[in-house]
């Protein structure tokens, strides 16, 4: 048995600093992750929670390595899915690489533990490339690809 | 337990599946986005599928399945390096669905050998394409990357 892990990388016309700041502020999450925010100071060793507008949290953990814009580890567990939940932590690690003309951005996101299957990676697995192509949309055109998780929004 | 490697990648599309399946099978279209590798086929189940840049012979197939707008495939056996075309010809599968005003488009590719190569770069090959095709479709332009190539070497 292995870690469960996902792994996606996409390519965006923009610079670190607006993927990072996509990635981190309020104004831009709740636009490209669903109506979530970030709870945190960014520091290491701080809590970390991503939190719905109507104040669930979606998941918890703590900031682990932080190097605005370049680097951001975190320690991850859903505490809104029961099944996801008692897989307990994950870590994710989301790179960000200035390349000529273009930002590289990486998101690796792993099982602490090793497990045969693992319903929170498959559920990840499935956010992440809505999030991230929300964030490439948004950064290129000004505009969301995908407006919410069920398209509630229109 | 050891398994064959898949390459799986969705990304989501402000677009049509008509749009979408057009540009993956268009000459110019492909041209542009896909870095200077342009296809070329008839587009008939059987027929052979060719990626040509600059008048290089790149990649080559055949046509497994094309059905507008929703899923196309075709085997995949790059040509421009002896080490790559040595490995058995792999597939590729794109599956286009549209959701309300956009499209969700899952590339799946398998077929690979254990410890295959060409596995290795597709997996890094495939993103920076994928990204570019969004952009293409989206905002009109293409991501310029020079270190696409030195990219692809380096895997």
């Amino acid at each position: 048995m292995s870690k469960p892990k996902f792994v996606y990388v996409t390519y965006i016309a923009s610079t670190p600093e607006k993927v990072w700041e996509a990635l981190t502020s309020p104004e831009f999450t709740r636009q490209c992750w669903f109506g979530t925010h970030h709870e945190t100071d960014w520091k290491v060793g701080s809590q970390w929670r991503l939190v719905f507008d109507d104040g669930r949290i979606a998941d918890a953990g703590e900031i682990l390595e932080a190097d605005a814009p370049f680097r951001l580890v975190l320690r991850w567990r859903n505490e809104f899915r029961p099944e996801a939940k008692a897989e307990g932590y994950s870590r994710c690690t989301i790179a960000i690489e200035s390349l000529d003309g273009a930002v590289k951005l990486t998101i690796v996101h792993e099982l602490d533990d090793d497990r045969a299957e693992s319903k929170f990676i498959a559920a990840v697995s499935g956010g992440w490339p809505r999030i991230l192509s929300n964030v490439k949309s948004l950064l290129e055109t000004g505009k969301l690809v995908l407006r919410t998780k069920t398209g509630g929004a229109s | 337990m050891s398994s064959k490697p898949v390459f799986l990648y969705v990304t989501y599309i402000a677009s049509t599946p008509d749009k979408v399946f057009k540009a993956l099978t268009s000459t110019e279209a492909t041209g542009k986005f896909w870095f200077g590798n342009a296809v070329t086929s008839d587009w008939k189940v059987g027929s052979p599928i060719t990626f040509h840049r600059e008048g290089k012979l790149i990649l080559q197939g055949e046509v497994l399945e094309y059905d507008l707008p929703r899923r196309l495939s075709h085997t995949f056996r790059p040509m421009h390096d002896a080490q790559f075309s040595a490995e058995q010809p792999s597939r590729v599968v794109y599956e286009l669905e549209q959701q309300r005003d956009q499209v969700k488009l899952t590339v799946t590719h398998d077929g690979f050998a254990e410890g295959s190569k060409v596995f290795a770069s597709i997996s890094n090959g495939w993103p920076l394409v994928l990204s570019s095709l969004k952009s293409y479709l989206e905002a009109n332009r293409v991501l310029w990357a020079p270190w696409y190539e030195k990219e692809k070497a380096a895997s």
